[in-house]
């Protein structure tokens, strides 16, 4: 088979990993250096495709033979889809040739499961390590980890790639157990719980060898089972904080050919992923907590924003004084995100907050106006009542972006 | 400002600055002279000034003049670094009177007007916005700069591009390709400059390309079918491609030829199921193994890990057992594992456990005839920011979790059991009500076997007062000597 059609086949049955970013990385040049390859610790996207997502990374899977039967994935051993399977060079040599021509920023490989855990992780960890060792290239690795591998080669994947994965895909023990047979949600875990044994030696002991330095992520699949969004988010603050990983990835399910009866035939809304991902970002930057944002059962609203939801649902902390709150709770009224918070707090060592410079920094006028009070601005206290605020400021429904790091918050 | 000494050292006229060093230098003596905003007519070009030749002529003798008198004669301008670096970023943008308005700004933050760097202030808007889009431009051309390869046989460069940037950046970016291309040579032509990297060094030249290079490339095609395959048709949303990137950049990347054809495929059925069209007419296959034959060989989880006991599994990793010889003389029971043990699978790895290993020597105890558990096996904890913080175990948590400590106790068979601290001492003597301090002066007998209270090591860690601190270790290396003489056959 042509190394086309390799590509061609090996890249549709990637393409449903929703991990993309290239960031995290420490700093690295070939500047004067043997080899190629350099990372800025920011990431790049370097084009973006018709489904509104960016390309930074070759994104291919080693091979899409896989022995498991995992439901909602394409690449199932009882799916009948055409299978490739690449070899080490030729996946080095892709990354490497499209590297040069500035398409990517790196390598992102997973894999089917092939003969067994170990040796497919061990094929992983030969690309990598020819990439690093032989190409003597700096720019950015990313492995996904088979969970069932042997801690010897997880470490030895450390060692190559910035950084790793775990996917857990689903959210609960039994959702797991009944689409994904093969798959264990104790071995899953485990793998997390060594990576990040692994991760915190290095920071204790900078001499430690090198071991995956842009941390781990994981992914969940969402709409694959029933579970709601307080679930989604709930494990993965029990992730974040167990394995204190970089970032949880939500992946929307998407229907793949010749669908099993055990997944759902239609996918659930891309604003379901989007409000997961806004959620996401306020228990990492924002210090929320899933308790907060979801104080019972059930999902994210749909129609506003998970910050805009929790301050209709919080009238009581607000309208804010923007002249004395403190950073974090400015950053929690709707339409000031974290670098606004910031510019507000240094402002006012200047000069007193006034409502006009609020749009001068671009707030959202109309979300933030309910929330805050200024030096010259004092809202009508608790006039409007919530629902009311919250149909003028209901997003027509739409897809978004979905990757909300990229936009203001 | 007395308007003498302008006169004197600062004639009325152009001031030309071809860069940002060179504006820097006629800022520098500028300020230090009081000359105001109003008063300096800034020049990009010195071909712009065709009609004001003489002026010019003027104003670079006094330039020269300038530079050697000034650095003595006034007193020195202090700029920070960080506003440097901002005016430097800004001088990028293209905007016919960006030397005015740096000056302005320069000026104004030079009369302790500090605001003008703020996005509140007028002019500090514009100049972040400028700094804004430069960056952004940085970051695009880093992004969307395509190299071709040229044929070997044509010797360097290997790699040629073509771009054209909206603003002056690129020598920055040039900086860019540098740390990225190590020893390998390539050329980036633009509409008005070429840099070159013979692979040690930066050239700089004018333009030399009129417009792109075509070099047939057969890299071309494998990335259009990567990006043709990475594309997940189920997800069509073409609008938030386009509003990602800007029409100007589309023109120039070879995948915009391919995007109308992977839209109207998936607005036709592609949609349904994710797959691209390519994939979905090849012939598939199954794998043909059998249910049990892809089960993983997986190490027979001991039973406990399988323990639904109680909820507490779910949001810890492994349960931890206990750890020792099979039949040990003493057994101790802490409360539950902690953050490392629930990632290591052992019992006391933690600062408690270096903790208990110290008192255990203290003790004078055999560790080799200890055996170390807990009353709960898996991890309990609530979350304080990022970090996992040990919760104490609720009572009905730790009576479902008796059942594990009392198969332990059946199967080592330990003489002495010590309690350290509440939780462990209410699971070993299976009553919710007890009050440590009031075992902690003597041993009691309990189901045969003689238990002893003391201290949990973390308490020994975290209590904040020093002497309390001293105080419990002292007590819980009192109370391991203690449990070590009833082993060897010692009174009570
Ligand atoms: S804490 Fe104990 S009872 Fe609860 S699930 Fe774990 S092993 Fe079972």
């Amino acid at each position: 088979m042509e190394l086309t059609d390799k590509l061609e086949i090996l890249a549709d049955a990637a393409k449903y990993d929703a991990s993309c970013a290239s960031s995290a990385a420490p700093k690295r040049s070939s500047e004067g250096k043997d080899g190629i390859g350099a990372t800025n610790g920011m990431g790049i996207c370097h084009s973006y495709t018709p489904d509104g997502r960016c390309v930074s990374l070759l994104k291919i899977l080693l091979t899409n033979f896989c022995i498991y039967d995992c439901q909602y994935c394409v690449n199932r051993r009882t799916s009948n889809v055409p299978r490739a399977r690449f070899s080490v060079q030729e996946v080095v040599k892709l990354t490497v040739d499209f590297y040069l021509r500035n398409y990517i920023e790196g390598l992102f490989l997973s894999s089917g499961i092939i003969q067994s855990a170990d040796y497919t992780m061990e094929q992983l960890v030969a690309i990598a390590r020819e990439l690093r060792e032989v190409h003597q290239f700096r720019g950015y690795i990313h492995l996904k980890t088979i969970p069932d591998a042997d801690p010897a080669l997880i470490e030895a994947a450390g060692r190559y790639a910035d950084r790793l994965s775990v996917n857990i895909e689903l959210p609960t023990q039994s959702s797991i157990e009944r689409l994904a047979p093969e798959k264990s949600v104790h071995t899953i875990k485990l793998a997390m719980g060594a990576i990040r044994l692994k991760l915190d030696e290095k920071a204790d002991e900078p001499k430690a060898p090198r071991f995956a330095p842009a941390g781990q992520s994981t992914q969940m699949i969402v709409g694959a089972d029933a579970s709601d969004d307080q679930r989604i988010l709930s494990t993965a603050e029990t992730l974040y904080g167990s394995y204190k990983l970089k970032r949880v990835y939500y992946s929307a399910f998407s229907p793949i050919p010749h669908s099993p009866k055990s997944v759902p035939l239609a996918p659930p809304p891309l604003l379901r992923e989007h409000r997961l991902y806004q959620a996401d970002f306020l228990l990492r930057g924002y210090g929320f907590q899933v308790s907060e944002l979801l104080p019972q059962s059930g999902n994210l609203a749909l129609d506003i924003d998970p910050k805009l939801a929790w301050a209709l649902a919080n009238r009581q902390h607000f309208p804010l004084d923007l002249n004395r709150a403190d950073l974090a709770m400015i950053a929690r009224v709707p339409g000031i995100g974290l670098l606004n918070a910031k510019r507000i707090v240094e402002l006012r060592r200047m000069r007193r907050v006034r409502y006009a410079d609020l749009s001068r920094l671009r707030c959202s006028m109309k979300k933030v106006a309910p929330f805050v009070i200024t030096a010259d601005y004092t809202p009508a206290r608790d006039t409007t009542p919530s629902e009311t605020l919250r149909r003028a400021m209901a997003e027509r429904q739409q897809q978004l972006a979905l990757w909300p790091e990229l936009q203001a918050a | 400002m007395s308007g003498a000494a302008s006169a004197l050292d600062w004639p009325a006229g152009p001031v030309l600055a071809r860069d940002f060093a060179e504006w820097r230098e006629a800022a520098r003596r500028l300020i230090v002279r009081r000359v105001p905003p109003e008063s300096i007519q800034w020049m990009q070009h010195a071909g712009d000034a065709d009609l004001l030749s003489d002026v010019l002529a003027d104003a670079g003798a006094a330039n020269d003049a300038g530079a050697e008198s000034a650095p003595h004669a006034a007193p020195a301008l202090r700029v920070p670094r960080a506003l440097m670096a901002m005016l430097e970023c800004a001088a990028c943008f293209r905007a016919i009177d960006r030397w005015a308005f740096l000056y302005r700004v320069l000026w104004r933050w030079q009369r302790g007007e500090q605001e003008v760097l703020s996005m509140a202030d007028e002019d500090g808007a514009r100049l972040q916005a400028m700094a804004k889009a430069v960056r952004r431009e940085e970051h695009d051309m880093h992004a969307y700069l395509r190299f071709r390869e040229r044929p070997e046989d044509k010797g360097a460069p290997r790699f040629v591009a073509w771009f054209e940037p909206a603003q002056d950046v690129l020598p920055q970016v040039a900086q860019h390709f540098v740390r990225r291309m190590g020893r390998i040579s390539w050329m980036i032509a633009t509409p008005d400059a070429t840099v070159l990297w013979d692979g040690a060094q930066l050239h700089h030249a004018a333009a030399l390309l009129r417009g792109p290079a075509d070099i047939e490339d057969e890299g071309e095609a494998l990335w259009l079918t990567y990006y043709r395959s990475i594309f997940n048709p189920a997800r069509l949303n073409a609008d938030l491609m386009h509003s990602h990137i800007t029409t100007r950049f589309w023109r120039h990347l070879s995948e915009a030829a391919v995007v109308p054809e992977m839209v109207a495929q998936a607005a036709t059925g592609a949609r349904r199921t994710g797959q691209s069209k390519a994939v979905g007419r090849r012939s598939g296959t199954t794998i043909p193994v059998s249910a049990e034959q892809a089960q993983p060989e997986r190490e027979q989880p001991r039973n406990l890990d399988e323990c639904r006991r109680c909820e507490l599994w779910q949001n810890a990793t492994q349960a931890v057992a206990g750890q020792g010889p099979r039949h040990a003389k003493i057994m101790l029971v802490g409360e539950q594992p902690g953050d490392q043990e629930d990632l290591a699978g052992k019992p006391f790895v933690g600062p408690a456990g270096e903790l208990l290993e110290w008192a255990m020597e203290q003790a004078g105890m055999d560790r080799r005839q200890v055996y170390i558990t807990n009353a709960v096996k898996h991890f309990k904890w609530e979350l304080r920011g990022k970090r996992r913080l040990h919760k104490t175990p609720a009572q009905r948590e730790v009576l479902a979790c008796h059942y594990w400590l009392q198969e332990e106790l059946n199967q080592i068979g330990p003489g002495v059991v010590v309690a350290l601290g509440s939780t462990a001492l209410k699971s070993v003597l299976q009553d919710g009500g007890v009050n440590l301090k009031d075992y902690m002066d003597e041993p009691v007998q309990h189901e045969g076997r003689w238990v002893v209270a003391t201290y949990h090591p973390a308490y020994a860690l975290r209590v904040p007062d020093a002497q309390a601190r001293e105080d419990a270790r002292a007590a819980i290396v009192a109370a391991l000597r203690t449990a070590w003489r009833l082993t060897q056959g010692g009174a009570a």
